[in-house]
């Protein structure tokens, strides 16, 4: 029997005390234990950021590579936890009003990539948003839109922020 | 987001970029894709694969160890399920028994085969309370072969020592045109041979095209249920959900009012799933221990074993041009390799020839398509289905001869290609309708492809630019080839409201969205008031699928028929009731009035409640207006397949010390008729663009000489991301067909096919070498610049 | 195993270096240390077998990233390679390792794949380890018994080997203070951008005007490990880098590698282009420095 540990992992704003095995990844624990779907299985080898959620704040991590033992004290963020009362994240929103999404599967990693690249970088080039979004994969889109709807969220966001220079 | 790029004349919701139906569950992450599927009691199915040959014969199978891990309910050989014979494609439901018949087409899969015919092939199953469990029991499985002989292309396969793989199709030759069909096997026309003989200029070379494969996003996951009245449930992807409860009910023994397919969000599917694909394994597994649903995830890696691919294959082409330009002659032989299976066999083979045939006005045209067995995973239905191919073949041998006869391949294509009143990809179904000069002539434009052309023309150096063209022509819908047939119900609820009953697929290419614009505009209903039903096998009426690019054209047609039935059951009630006739009236904001008279009016709703609820005068006890709900009904048949008409032109730049190619813009210019919704057609163009260039440029599954896949993995099967993607610009032409839905035609294949021998012929502008090989990688480049040299 | 199951194993989660040491001493080649565990999941649904695996999360201290311009940069056993791209440090003063982290694999690798563990995983195409090994410096070792400096050039024994012993952490990776008149840079080839490479070079150059005084040239992908060009290095050393200098040099690199046919490219291939390859990168290397 392999060992279990017992961790304490903020999701989406939520403690859960859990037990995990040794060899659960994130992906399992969200997906199989706490029934939380909205992050996906995409190919489980860190290569098509269908898993993408975020750690500690805006920081961009494959779920499947993760392992849930690793993460005792840490806090996590899904695409479900974008929401805020009701109202889509302006990523969200963008993503919607640029008709970036056709099948979606790729949506909720490509979402997360896209707030974690905006966290780091609120004005960013297209160049730059292109290289940031390497390691999630969308067959349907050729990219264009989500580019797009990149570029309108963080303009969104600065006006959402209350504008350039605000404290 | 500019909100109609397009003249939207005066149309209330087609042409409008509006808001797609189900964007926001999947930006949210709810959106129920097969795999988040959760039943109470679910049971978790592995499927075993032999991995250690590509042909052997199972010898072997001991599961008793296996059976005994911990979890494991039930483990499953090829006895242990229904060894029925099935044909996992739906395309032959497609056609008549008697085409089949005349075709070849034959059914020669089973579940869990003892004659594994490639890497991967499925040979048992194993059932158990968590997919640890039953991978945990795969490993305690005991499998020995018998190895066979690998056959890895046509020509090895058709060697007259070859081993037979089904006493059906001799030589291994799976599929040929037919002889009652096609004289001599062959599909064209004319006298070729005398009109090469008669040709000024005869190019022709041998060309490969590869396997490419889809790489839809969403892995293949399925679930299923044989529940307590003794009914069949799945909960599939799949993109013909009624054709494969047809084929599940058939392969189960049920009636069909016992299976019942649940079609799930589907994420992706570009051919991969037109038709079953772990579906009758996940039901085999179901009714295995019935009342337990069961649910099947296949591993990333699996996915290129397991659906179908592009057909590869090689590809030989002559044409031969008089000295003006005038195409003469085309000869042309594709044999491909089918892969392990039938499949779709007399599909590609045939519409590869098909797509050639209709594109420029050949003079004489001869097309011979073989399909040949092979020990690879099977081929099948890839976006396109023969036209990739054909487009890397025969957009770069019309450059090769224009170049020699010094004529501009830009206005070679303006000149030659079918138009107006030409016949199509199908005989005896003529274009009435065509805008490819002006997609050429708007696409050269915004490329600037005659500066270009000429100061490449000029250029030394190592850097080598180049800028080049290709054209297609495509389907919405495949009649005749097959029997197009979709069938909507749009139920009117008592307020008025409306259900729109249909089978159709979004597999996110926007059809359910367009298709509701769809039943708005000709309802003339808001948007609001129009729900799209589907997904649902028990209520959806029949429906052949989404695939050939017919979602939005026969669909849409048909929503427009049922939606125009609703209008004239409303009319007619509405008449008798104001004592008039239907001519007289006039519907507008859900309110009928007469003409010449406005006051004169009944709302829809008032119609509604009359019909369902409120038919009778409580003082009175007589009848209120006509009791009935109002039910509109289409079956609807294309009398025609509109095909569509484009152009991509590509600049890149070729390092001609190291072969690497770096793409810098990329115009589509495309007929689309009438766009429904602009930003569906341009993310369809986007997408086909990534697709199309990682065909030309990146994308193949290969094996060792064993057959044994070598690169079922993203590390090793790489497809262009979002930094190698160039600037995309995309025309849409709008110049209404008279047949599609408001003047639609269909994007949803088109727009992979041009960039494929676009980027072909700007390499051979930039490098005077042409290459017969997809992809085009940067060593075959190298190689050949050290060959052949460049221009100076 | 599968890419939706790993193989089943015990993590350890040791508090200290000597928690570390006695799970070694105890489990020897049967725990397998991870840091940000990336390539080892990922080695684990391919089927890879280990009863242990040792996880460094809950030691403290080791995420460092501290630069002394006596001293070099002193790197963390789990200081990640997304902490190498948000240093200015890295940015100016070890150019080529700053410029192999930014094509290195994902960001979302990145923010989790450790510097030392790509080096421990001694690929002969790790992009990082390719632009350290170019840049020089020490790995620390440290054991229950005591600790060592291995010089990076002895770090890489064989394909997938290091000098590290089974009883032995590698705790810190020191890179060779910088010098104003020391140019680096990082080139590579890949097949689409995100992609591992088919071919990558690092080089840094010791300057005295237009002079290479010396220099060290580090190619991947073309052989077992990492490799030195020794003897393209011997050509140029003293010389003015100039065209005719790096042409000249094309065709001593092809000589001194030997590259394989693998799933990226071909021997052939890689032979044609790793002489360009390398002037390209030498190129960049002193274009970085006219700014």
């Amino acid at each position: 029997m392999m060992k279990e540990h017992a961790i304490t992992l903020e999701i989406n704003g939520v403690n859960h005390q859990i037990n995990v095995a040794s060899n659960q990844t994130l992906l399992e624990l969200l997906r199989n234990q706490l029934l939380m779907p909205e992050t996906k299985y995409g190919c489980g080898t860190g290569e098509c950021g269908a898993c993408t959620v975020l750690i500690d704040g805006d920081k961009a991590i494959n779920a499947c590579l993760t392992l849930a033992a690793t993460l005792n004290g840490r806090s996590i963020t899904t695409v479900a936890g974008l929401e805020n009362n009701g109202e889509l994240h302006p990523v969200q929103q963008a993503f919607i009003d640029e008709a970036a999404i056709q099948c979606g599967f790729c949506t909720p990693g490509m979402v997360m990539k896209s707030v974690s690249l905006l966290a780091a970088n609120s004005n960013p080039t297209e160049q730059e948003i292109r290289e940031g979004l390497e390691g999630n994969i969308c067959r349907c889109t050729g990219y264009a839109k989500i580019v797009n709807a990149v570029q309108v969220a963080s303009k969104n966001m600065v006006q959402y922020a209350g504008g350039e220079g605000g404290s | 987001m500019k909100d109609n790029k397009t003249a939207n004349n005066g149309y209330k919701t087609v042409g409008k970029n509006e808001t797609r139906v189900d964007v926001k569950c999947k930006v949210t992450g709810r959106a129920v894709y097969a795999a988040d599927v959760q039943l109470p009691g679910m049971l978790y199915g592995y499927i075993l694969r032999c991995f250690e040959h590509a042909h052997a014969r199972v010898t072997k199978l001991d599961l008793s160890q296996a059976a005994k891990v911990p979890g494991v309910v039930k483990v499953l050989g090829p006895q242990d399920v229904t060894q029925k014979l099935y044909n996992a494609s739906v395309i032959d439901l497609m056609a008549s028994e008697d085409m089949g018949e005349i075709l070849g087409d034959i059914e020669d899969q089973r579940i869990f085969t003892d004659h594994v015919r490639h890497y991967g092939d499925a040979i048992g199953a194993i059932i158990a309370t968590s997919e640890a469990a039953a991978e945990r029991a795969a490993d305690k499985v005991i499998a020995e072969y018998e190895p066979l002989p690998v056959y890895l292309n046509a020509t090895a396969a058709g060697a007259a020592d070859a081993f037979q793989f089904d006493d059906r199709k001799p030589g291994n030759l799976a599929f040929e045109l037919p002889e009652p069909v096609f004289p001599d096997n062959c599909h064209g026309w004319g006298d070729v041979d005398k009109a090469f003989a008669e040709a000024d200029l005869i190019v022709e070379d041998n060309f490969y095209v590869n396997k490419q494969k889809q790489c839809q996003m969403e892995p293949n996951s399925y679930v299923a249920l044989y529940d307590d009245q003794d009914r069949l449930q799945c909960w599939s992807s799949s993109q013909m959900p009624k054709l494969v409860q047809s084929k599940l009910a058939k392969l189960f023994d049920l009636p069909m009012s016992q299976m019942q397919l649940h079609q799930t969000v589907v994420g992706g599917g570009f051919g991969a799933r037109l038709g079953m694909v772990l579906e009758p394994e996940t039901c085999a597994l179901a009714m295995a221990v019935p009342g337990r649903p069961v649910k099947v995830q296949s591993p990333r890696e699996e996915d290129w074993l397991t659906s179908p691919s592009r057909h590869p294959g090689d590809y030989w082409m002559k044409i031969g041009f008089k000295k003006s330009g005038e195409p003469v002659a085309l000869d042309a032989k594709f044999a491909n390799y089918k892969g392990a299976y039938y499949l779709d066999g007399s599909g590609v083979a045939y519409t590869t020839g098909t797509w050639v045939a209709a594109l420029y006005k050949w003079g004489n045209l001869r097309y011979r398509g073989e399909a040949y067995y092979t020990n690879q995973p099977v081929s099948g239905a890839y976006r396109g289905y023969g036209n990739p191919q054909s487009n890397f073949v025969m957009e770069q041998l019309i450059d090769r001869a224009c170049h020699q006869l010094g004529l501009d391949p830009l206005e070679w294509r303006k000149t030659w290609h079918k138009d107006i009143g030409d016949e199509g990809w199908t005989r005896g179904v003529n274009y009435d309708s065509c805008a490819l000069t002006e997609c050429l002539q708007r696409g050269a434009e915004a490329i600037q492809w005659k500066q270009k052309r000429s100061q490449y023309a000029l250029q030394k150096g190592t850097k080598r630019r180049g800028v080049g063209v290709a054209a297609v022509v495509h389907t919405s819908g495949a009649m005749p080839m097959l029997l197009e047939h979709t069938v909507v119900t749009v139920r009117l609820n008592e307020d008025a409201s409306a259900s729109v009953m249909l089978a159709c697929s979004d597999m996110g290419q926007g059809a359910h969205t367009t298709l509701r614009q769809i039943a708005a505009e000709v309802l003339d209903f808001p948007l609001r008031d129009i729900y799209l039903a589907t997904g649902d096998s028990d209520t959806a009426g029949y429906d052949i699928g989404a695939h050939a690019s017919r979602t939005l054209y026969v669909g849409g047609n048909a929503i427009a028929q049922a939606c125009e039935d609703v209008r004239r059951q409303l009319f007619e009630r509405a008449a008798k009731v104001l004592d008039t006739a239907p001519e007289q009236l006039l519907m507008a904001d859900k309110l009928i009035a007469v003409k010449d008279d406005p006051q004169r009016v009944i709302s829809v709703e008032q119609i509604c409640q009359q019909g369902t609820c409120n038919f009778v005068n409580p003082e009175t006890g007589q009848p209120v207006g006509e009791r009935g709900q109002i039910q509109g009904y289409s079956s609807y048949y294309p009398n025609h397949n509109s095909p569509p008409f484009a152009a991509t032109f590509v600049d890149l730049e070729v390092d001609t010390e190291t072969g690497e190619i770096k793409l810098h813009e990329l115009v589509n210019s495309y007929d689309i008729g009438r766009a429904i919704n602009p930003a569906v057609v341009e993310g369809q163009l986007d997408g086909g663009t990534q697709q199309g260039l990682g065909m030309a440029l990146t994308e193949e599954l290969y094996f060792d000489d064993k057959g044994i896949v070598q690169n079922n993995s993203f590390t090793d099967y790489k497809m262009l991301g979002a930094s190698d993607m160039p600037k995309i610009t995309n025309i849409l032409v709008e110049n209404p067909d008279p047949h599609g839905p408001f003047g639609a035609k269909s994007v949803g294949e088109a727009g992979l096919v041009s960039p494929v021998g676009a980027v072909a012929n700007a390499i051979y502008n930039a490098l005077g070498i042409q290459f017969t090989e997809a992809p085009i990688t940067p060593e075959k480049v190298l190689a050949a610049v050290e060959e052949y040299g460049l221009s100076e | 195993m599968s890419s939706r199951v790993l193989t089943e194993f015990d993590l350890l989660f040791p508090h200290s270096l000597s928690e570390a040491w006695k799970i070694l001493n105890q489990h020897g080649d049967r725990v397998t240390t991870i840091a940000g565990g990336t390539d080892t999941l990922v080695a684990m649904k391919a089927g890879y077998n280990t009863p242990y695996a040792m996880s460094l999360s809950r030691l403290p201290d080791l995420d460092y990233l501290t630069f002394d311009p006596e001293e070099g940069l002193r790197v963390g056993a789990r200081a990640t390679i997304a902490q190498l791209l948000d240093s200015s440090v890295v940015k100016e003063c070890y150019p080529a390792l700053w410029q192999a982290a930014k094509v290195f694999a994902t960001p979302q690798l990145k923010n989790v794949a450790t510097v030392l563990g790509n080096m421990l995983r001694a690929s002969p195409a790790g992009d990082c380890s390719c632009a350290i090994y170019a840049l020089g410096g020490k790995v620390l070792l440290k054991s229950e018994s005591g600790q060592r400096r291995v010089n990076v050039d002895d770090f890489w024994t064989g394909y997938s080997q290091t000098a590290r012993q089974p009883n032995e952490l590698a705790v810190e990776l020191q890179l060779s203070p910088p010098a104003t008149n020391r140019l680096s840079a990082f080139k590579r080839l890949t097949r689409v951008n995100e992609d591992l490479a088919k071919l990558n070079i690092a080089v840094s150059l010791t300057m005295d005007g237009d002079t290479c005084t010396d220099l060290r040239l580090v190619m991947g992908c073309v052989g077992p490990t990492l490799l030195r060009l020794h003897k393209t290095e011997d050509q140029l050393r003293g010389k003015v880098l100039d065209k005719h200098a790096l042409q000249a040099a094309i065709a001593t690199v092809a000589e001194e590698i030997t590259p394989i046919d693998d799933k990226r490219s071909t021997g052939a291939y890689r032979r044609k282009v790793a002489g360009v390859y390398l002037k390209r990168t030498i190129e960049q290397a002193l274009e970085c420095s006219e700014q």
